[in-house]
This record gives C-alpha cells, sequence and structure tokens, in this order.
C-alpha cells in the first residue's frame, strides 16, 4: 500500500455550498471495510528498501520519499479514482475549462488546514510553483510544468480560486495541476529572502521534525538515519477527509516505514509480523509467505499476480549503422524485426525468468493499463516458421557451412546484442533469444556490458551509433497518455532505435502525428481511440520488440484492515488507501 | 621519538593525496555519471540533465574537481552528496556512530574472547578441548559472515513460529517506541541488537586469532627463559601473564593500529542482511548511485584513519616492547 488516492464529485458538490469545512467523502467503494467498522487507532508499519534522502519536497527525486508519503503520493487539487482511473477534485471542490481547453479554473476546498492549524489558501500552490520552477532549486517536479519548451502558468484569481494556463489543450492538464501544496508561510519567507540556497538548505534528514508541515493524513514524527521513519495522525486532516459514514480520517494514529535494505530481511520481518504488508517479488518469497500462513503461523492475506507491473523489457535494433549497410538495412526493415518477435518464446521468458510469475508483452503500453490496450493491433507472436518464412523474403535462404543463414551475396545473418550485466533477468531474456535464433539459424553474439556504457550507446546521437540491438528496460509514464513523450517523436533522446534526428519511415512519422494529436486532446474517451490508431501503426512497424514484465503480487497481515477490493488492487492503484487502513485486531 | 613523529606525520600528507586523487580518478573513470541513470527517465528532458551535471560539477576536467575538492577539505568540507543534497559529512556522520557502536562491540568481543581461549589452547595443547576450539575456529574462519548472519535470522524466525518471541531482534539497530525510552533503556536496546551482528563481524578475525595466540604462547612457552622462570619457582601465574604473555602478544598489538579505520569502514555485508544502519549500505548504495563526494568522502577518512592507526600501531609496540626504539 503506498498510492492511495481519494473522492466522490457527486458528495462533494452537495456538501460544497453548507459547513465551513467542506468535506471530501472517502467513497466506500475503496474499502473492504463495511461503513462504521474500522476503529480509530493503531500503528500501520510497512518497510523500504532504500533510505530516505531528504524530508524537501523540492529536493525529493524519488517515488514513495518522504514528501511523497505524508501528501498521499504527490497528489493535490486533483485525484484519480482508482475505480475507474478518471480525475475527480479532491483539494479542489470543482473547475471549469476553457471553450478553446488551454486553461482551467478551479475553486479550492474550504477550510483545510495545514498540520500547524495555519489555512490552506491559493498562496500555497502558487509559492510551491515558483520554488518548483526556479532552476537554481533543481527540483524534478519542474518538468512536469513544461509542455514541449513552453511553461504551463498557474495563477491566482482570489484565495480560493487558482487558474492554470496551458500554452494548448493538453493529455496531461490534469496530471499537471495535481501537484502537491507545500505551505508558503513555511517557504515563502526564506525563498523571498535567500532564494535557492535557502530553500536546499531547510528539510534535511536531520530537521527537527517539529518544522515539517504538511496537509495530508500523517506528519513526520520521529526519523532515525537507515532505519525508520515515524509519521503521526494530523489532526487538522480528519476536518475534510470523512469516510463513508462521515468519520474523520486517518483511522490510525501512527504510520511507520522501516528502512530495511535487504529483501531476506524484509521478508523475516514479515514473516514475523514486525511489519504489517509487503509486496513479494519473486516465487520463493511467496512460497514462504504461502507456508507461513498454511501453518497457522502467520495471519496473513496474500494475493499473487494481481496485475501486470507497469514495467517492461524489449529489444531494441540501432537503425543508425552508416558503416555498416548490411546491418543498417536490415534493422531499418520491419519484417526483420516482425522476424526476430516471432523467434522470443515470450512463454517461456515468463515461466524461466519470472518463475511463471509475468504477462508477456507485444507493445508499448503495459498490460496492466487495460482501458488503453487495443486487442486489435497487430501481434508477432512466438512462431519460427513465420520467422523463417519472413527471413526468407529478406534473401536468407540458404545456410553456410555452420548452419547460420546467409544472403544471396553470402553474408551471414548475424549481430550483436548486449544488456547490462549483473542484470540476471535480462541476460536468461537473451539466452533464450540466443538459442531460439540459433535454431533457424540466425547467430546472435550476446554480451553483457556495465549499464552505464549501455545507457551511453543507447542514448548516442547520429547516423553512425555503436552497437546492434539492446535488450533493456522502462518503467513508469503517465496514465493520461500512456506514450512516452521523447520515446515516440522522431527527436526524443528515448527514440532508442533511431537518433538520427528525423523521421526515417513513414510509420515513425505517422506514429509522431497520432502522439501530439492523443497528447493536446483533453477528452478522455477521444484520447484512448487516438491512442488504438497509434498501437496499429506501432504494430505495422515493430520499432521495438517488447517481451514480458513481471507481475505485482501483494501481501497484509490482517490485524490492518481497509484493504482495496480485489478489482482495484494492482501495480497502479496498489493494496489499499492510507487514509482508510485500521487497525483491525 | 620526536622527530620521528614529525617524519611519519610528513610522509602522511604525500600518501594522503596520492590515495584520495586515485580514489576519484578510479571513481570518475567508471562510464557514466550520477546523471546516467536519469536519462531513461522519460520524464526528465535532457536540458535538464545538463543542468544538474553543470551545477554538480561534473561537466569539468577531473583534475579540475580534485584541486576544488582539495581546496573545500581544507576547509573542513567533504563535499556535497547527490543523493541527499546535504553536505557529505552530515550525511555519513550517523552512520559512522552506528558502525562504530557495531565494531567496537565487535573488538570487545575479539580481545575478550580471542586471547583467553588462544591462551587457554595454548597450555592444554593437543587436547580434546583444543581440538574442539580448533574445530569451531577453522569454521568461523570459513563460513562467509553475511551467509552466517543469515542463518542466525533464520534460526531466530523458526525460533518465533515455534515460541511466539525471540531471544535476539530479527535485525535493525533499535527498537519501535525507541525515542521514548530513558536513556540507560536506549542503550541496553541498542547493546541488544548489536550482540548476534558484533558476533558474526567478528567470528573470522576471532577466530584467527585464538590460532595465532595458540601459536604464538606456544612459541614463548618452549623459550628459555621461561624454563629458567619456571625454575626459579614462580607460580604458573606469574610466569604465564608476567613472562610469556607480554612477549607473545607483541604481534597482536602491532596490529590493533589497523583496526582504527574498519571502525568507521563498518562491519561489511552483515550489516546489510541483519538491517543495521551503518555505513556499508550507505556505501553501497553511494557506489551504485556514483555519489562522488560520499564515495571520495568515506575513502578519505578511511586513508587517514589508516595512516594515523600504523603510526597509533608503530608506537603501541615501543610502549610494550622495550627493545623496539624509534630514533
Amino acid at each position: 500500500m503506498k498510492k492511495a488516492i481519494i473522492g466522490t464529485l457527486a458528495l462533494t458538490l452537495a456538501l460544497a455550498s453548507a459547513a465551513l469545512a467542506q468535506a471530501f467523502t472517502w467513497p466506500a467503494s475503496w474499502t473492504t471495510a463495511k461503513p462504521g467498522e474500522a476503529k480509530r487507532g493503531g500503528t500501520f508499519v510497512e518497510a523500504t528498501i532504500s533510505d530516505f534522502r531528504t524530508m524537501n519536497p523540492f529536493l525529493s527525486a524519488e517515488a514513495d520519499s518522504i514528501p511523497d508519503r505524508m501528501t498521499l503520493n504527490g497528489i493535490g487539487l486533483v485525484t484519480r479514482d482508482p475505480t475507474t482511473g478518471k480525475w475527480i477534485p479532491y483539494m479542489a471542490t470543482s473547475w471549469k475549462v476553457s471553450k478553446d481547453q488551454t486553461e482551467i479554473t478551479f475553486k479550492i476546498r474550504r477550510g483545510m488546514k495545514w498540520s500547524d492549524g495555519k489555512p490552506i489558501t491559493a498562496d500555497d500552490w502558487i509559492m510551491t510553483y515558483r520554488i518548483h520552477m526556479d532552476p537554481k532549486v533543481g527540483s524534478n517536479l519542474r518538468d512536469s510544468f513544461f509542455i514541449g519548451d513552453k511553461v504551463v502558468k498557474v495563477e491566482k484569481i482570489d484565495d480560493y480560486t487558482l487558474r492554470f494556463v496551458y500554452p494548448k489543450p493538453d493529455a496531461e492538464a490534469f496530471a499537471i495541476a495535481s501537484y502537491s501544496p507545500w505551505p508558503a508561510h513555511v517557504f515563502g519567507p526564506v525563498y523571498e529572502k535567500q532564494g535557492a540556497d535557502g530553500i536546499k538548505k531547510m528539510w534535511g534528514l536531520n530537521e527537527d521534525p517539529g518544522k515539517i508541515v504538511t496537509w495530508g493524513p500523517f506528519v513526520v514524527a520521529s526519523y532515525r538515519p537507515g532505519e525508520r521513519v515515524v509519521f503521526k495522525r494530523n489532526p487538522y486532516f480528519g476536518e475534510w477527509n470523512k469516510d463513508a459514514a462521515g468519520n474523520p480520517l486517518p483511522y490510525l494514529d501512527a504510520y511507520q516505514v522501516n528502512i530495511v535494505k535487504d529483501t531476506n530481511a524484509e521478508l523475516a520481518a514479515f514473516l514475523t509480523g514486525e511489519i504489517d504488508q509487503m509486496n513479494p517479488t519473486t516465487v520463493e518469497q511467496i512460497a514462504q509467505i504461502k507456508k507461513a500462513i498454511n501453518a497457522g503461523k502467520l495471519d496473513a492475506t496474500l494475493k499473487v499476480n494481481a496485475s501486470p507491473i507497469a514495467s517492461s523489457q524489449f529489444v531494441v535494433f540501432n537503425w543508425n549503422k552508416k558503416s555498416d549497410p548490411f546491418k543498417e538495412r536490415l534493422f531499418r526493415s520491419a519484417k526483420f524485426r516482425k522476424a526476430m518477435s516471432h523467434l522470443i518464446n515470450r512463454k517461456a521468458v515468463v515461466e524461466v525468468v519470472y518463475g511463471g510469475l509475468g504477462t508477456p508483452m507485444y507493445g508499448s503500453v503495459y498490460p496492466v493499463l487495460t482501458q488503453w490496450i487495443n486487442k486489435d493491433a497487430p501481434k508477432y507472436p512466438y512462431d519460427p516458421e513465420a520467422a523463417k518464412k519472413l527471413l526468407a523474403e529478406l534473401g536468407f535462404t540458404k545456410k553456410d557451412a555452420e548452419g547460420y543463414l546467409v544472403d544471396e551475396q553470402g553474408r551471414r545473418l548475424e549481430f550483436n546484442l548486449a544488456t547490462n550485466a549483473g542484470n540476471k533477468q535480462r541476460e536468461e531474456i537473451a539466452k533464450l533469444f540466443v538459442d531460439e535464433a540459433k535454431k533457424v539459424g540466425v547467430k546472435i553474439n550476446f554480451r553483457p556490458i556495465d549499464f552505464n556504457t549501455l545507457v551511453g550507446q543507447l542514448l548516442s546521437k547520429g547516423p553512425d551509433r555503436p552497437f546492434d540491438a539492446i535488450i533493456i528496460g522502462l518503467r513508469g509514464g503517465g496514465l493520461d497518455w500512456p506514450f512516452g513523450s521523447n520515446v515516440v517523436p522522431c527527436r526524443g533522446n528515448l527514440h532508442m532505435w533511431n537518433r538520427s534526428g528525423t523521421c526515417l519511415d513513414p510509420r515513425e512519422t505517422l506514429m509522431q502525428y497520432y502522439y501530439y494529436k492523443g497528447r493536446t486532446t483533453l477528452d478522455f474517451d477521444q484520447r484512448v481511440k487516438i491512442g488504438y490508431k497509434l498501437q496499429e501503426v506501432e504494430g505495422e512497424l515493430l520499432p521495438i520488440v517488447y517481451i514480458a514484465g513481471p507481475n505485482y503480487h501483494t501481501a497484509w497481515n490482517n490485524r490492518i484492515g481497509g484493504w482495496h477490493p480485489d478489482k482495484i488492487i494492482s501495480s497502479i492503484w496498489r493494496s489499499g488507501e492510507l487514509p482508510l487502513l485500521y487497525r483491525a485486531k | 621519538m620526536g622527530a620521528y613523529l614529525v617524519r611519519r606525520l610528513i610522509h602522511l600528507i604525500p600518501t594522503f593525496l596520492g590515495a584520495t586523487f586515485l580514489a576519484f580518478l578510479i571513481l570518475q573513470l567508471a562510464p557514466g555519471d550520477f546523471l546516467t541513470r536519469w536519462a531513461l527517465d522519460p520524464k526528465i528532458r535532457p536540458e535538464t540533465i545538463a543542468l544538474m551535471r553543470h551545477n554538480f560539477g561534473l561537466d569539468r576536467p577531473v583534475l579540475v574537481q580534485y584541486l576544488i575538492w582539495l581546496k573545500n577539505l581544507l576547509h573542513g568540507d567533504l563535499g556535497h552528496s547527490f543523493m541527499y543534497q546535504q553536505p557529505v559529512l552530515e550525511v555519513i556522520w550517523p552512520r559512522i556512530l552506528n558502525s562504530l557502536i557495531l565494531v567496537g562491540l565487535s573488538i570487545v568481543f575479539l580481545y575478550l574472547i580471542g586471547i583467553p581461549v588462544g591462551v587457554y589452547q595454548a597450555l592444554r595443547p593437543y587436547t580434546p578441548g583444543d581440538y574442539a576450539i580448533s574445530f569451531l575456529a577453522y569454521f568461523g574462519i570459513a563460513i562467509p559472515n553475511f551467509f552466517f548472519m543469515l542463518i542466525l535470522i533464520y534460526l531466530l524466525v523458526q525460533f518465533k513460529f515455534a515460541h511466539g518471541w525471540t531471544p535476539f531482534p530479527i535485525g535493525g539497530m533499535t527498537s519501535q517506541g525507541f525515542d521514548h525510552l530513558p536513556p540507560w533503556r536506549q542503550l541496553l536496546d541498542v547493546l541488544w541488537h548489536a550482540v548476534l551482528p558484533a558476533f558474526v563481524v567478528v567470528t573470522a578475525d576471532m577466530s584467527s586469532l585464538t590460532r595465532v595466540m595458540r601459536g604464538l604462547v606456544m612459541e614463548v612457552l618452549g623459550q628459555d627463559y621461561i624454563r629458567t622462570a619456571r625454575a626459579k619457582g614462580l607460580p604458573q601465574r606469574v610466569v604465564l601473564y608476567k613472562h610469556a604473555l607480554r612477549n607473545a602478544i607483541i604481534p597482536v598489538i602491532a596490529t590493533i593500529g589497523g583496526l582504527l579505520p574498519t571502525l568507521i569502514s563498518g562491519a561489511g555485508l552483515v550489516e546489510v542482511v541483519a538491517n543495521w544502519p551503518g555505513m556499508t549500505p550507505l556505501l553501497l548504495d553511494a557506489i551504485n548511485q556514483q555519489d562522488l563526494y560520499v564515495n571520495t568522502g568515506i575513502i578519505a577518512l578511511s586513508t587517514f584513519l589508516l595512516i594515523v592507526g600504523n603510526i597509533l600501531g608503530d608506537l603501541l609496540l615501543a610502549v610494550v616492547d622495550p627493545r623496539i626504539r624509534y630514533g
């Protein structure tokens, strides 16, 4: 449980004009607890593998940082409803979109307070935006306020009204507006006086927790380096966050995150009840948890294969090989890449690499994003015969003395394949690929290399780049428009197959066209349709050969209740909403 | 003696410069830098990465970076951590203290157990007790620390399943609610957490120390002056502790100085497995992330302590062995 989110539009709008504190009601459909069932008090403990770096929201760079955990994963005016995936108002009560779709005006919820009791107003969003935008601060969020090279502006209309002005209509308009506010009365005076340097000195890990202020359900109470962070309930959060029965949230008194650097140690901590939740990642971990539950030693719930994870492994071929025209022509041929896709036994990959706990992939959209997947887009599943046929069409009909395919001029079908050394999963995928290719007469020379060297090769530019094929993975990406802004456009720095700076294939140009069309469409359903078309072109071109990704599993100790119903447990929505968890036993 | 000390301290300077520059160079020779990883994040623009690289000074020549680092070092500034966005000293200081507890306790175990056991063996060589201890010692030398710790954790989990409690905590340095305990309870709590990993950390050293002590004491006991002392009718206790042990222990003392850098460099992978918030987990993170100044900071501190430790070891040697003179 880490992802935590919120709200109902109808209820909040009904309450909007009435009470002093306009309450947000957390829908009963987000939890398995019956209304009124949850008790107050107690602590929820989970673990994290990486130590925290800072408490400063303007410097934190990674997911699940302390600021993220205090603000329900960095949400603000709006949040996503896990049951539909759509945006709903949260710290806002309503919004209005201008006719040309380049302005959104938000009404801020009244009666919200910071954990130090001061009111939350439009100034907080403005100051937060200003600090994020200062390049000297180096905030990771700064880039999210850019659309292309143009900046999204945030304007204060009055204390409870904000206007977001976009350079053009954008798929991620609400995602951009959902950034978490931080208290202007804390950061503002420092920023005005000392600028970026002042901000950088604030809220380090050795900061007195008493000075940390948040709007979220929990605020830092203590931090011990490399050991744990403890959060205590923010009493003001309950004034505007209620459960379906009208009780203030969160239920828990405290929330604790232990830093556990070793996955064996994490498993031991879960098995002995020292932590309440974990997401097992390997067959061995799952087996151990199952065994402990079955033997009656651990009272816990285990959900295996809850959903795929939003991450992928794939092979990318280099289209820029001026020094080797034979290979360049080959790698630029869609037929060749389709043949390679036919040679990847994804079922075997899932079995061997993920121990059966994975999902095959055929396109760039993560399988977990079910509403985005175009099931009719072309696929090239494991089929060595089909691969042979395609390679024959490319002129590879004869075999040489060693049994490898050669063309008319006697040139052998052979290329190098790299991945980052030490990544066992990718090395196993590569070996499976090499074996299957050998069977039909394709020679692949596999060599794992250092990660940073690999990235250097992948990101190199120009007409002659130093690799043939690379197995690598990406993770993350938007839910609003799940195509990478620097992957699909031909000039993007992650347009890994072709970094000549221009589109070389008309289908690349078409993909780029659909990318920008979708990116500038605000309406969700319309955007999904454009995404479907993009996937069809992608299937024809197959610029990247996708392989598979791991699945998401989760387990929790039954002394904590209030988890998500099964249908919204996934790698995207995770296992529960932090404010709705309660101590059941 | 004074001149000797001054000379040693002057030698310290080129050694320190050489070691740190080499470390700096080797760390920079590794392909990529702290920001390379970010390049694969679809949400970060290349312009941003270029800007950060400039802000971190990573776009300058290595020699310039080293000289700037050296200049800051003279002002007591070890540089800035990329990961933590904080001065390096602030990042590593709490970790040094944590490692000190673990390593300090393990050194206490080392001498408190290692020396008497070695002496015990030397006095009763080739008896069943000697063989039993030797067997355990070889086992202790052979087993990798982190693996030994994993086995102990497994046993603790099984113990917990069987009895519902554990004699020692399963990893960590402090209990939940530690901050609300009175100081003496805090001390006990930390020690309780430290006992097992400290013991594991020192198994190999302790085992080899008992072997060394056994050999040294046996050798000394066979010498003429011991025979003379015995012939004079001195009691066994005096022969052993006043005559034999003082000579036998000299080589052991010479190695004490070498312990100084291990005090801060942490207890190795045991810290990771036992979830002890010491230097090793931090160093591993820093190496993985190529957090340049945390790495160089740790190397600089260990180098300094290694040099100082060696000097201290030499001086200690002069104290216990009147035959050694420095001039």
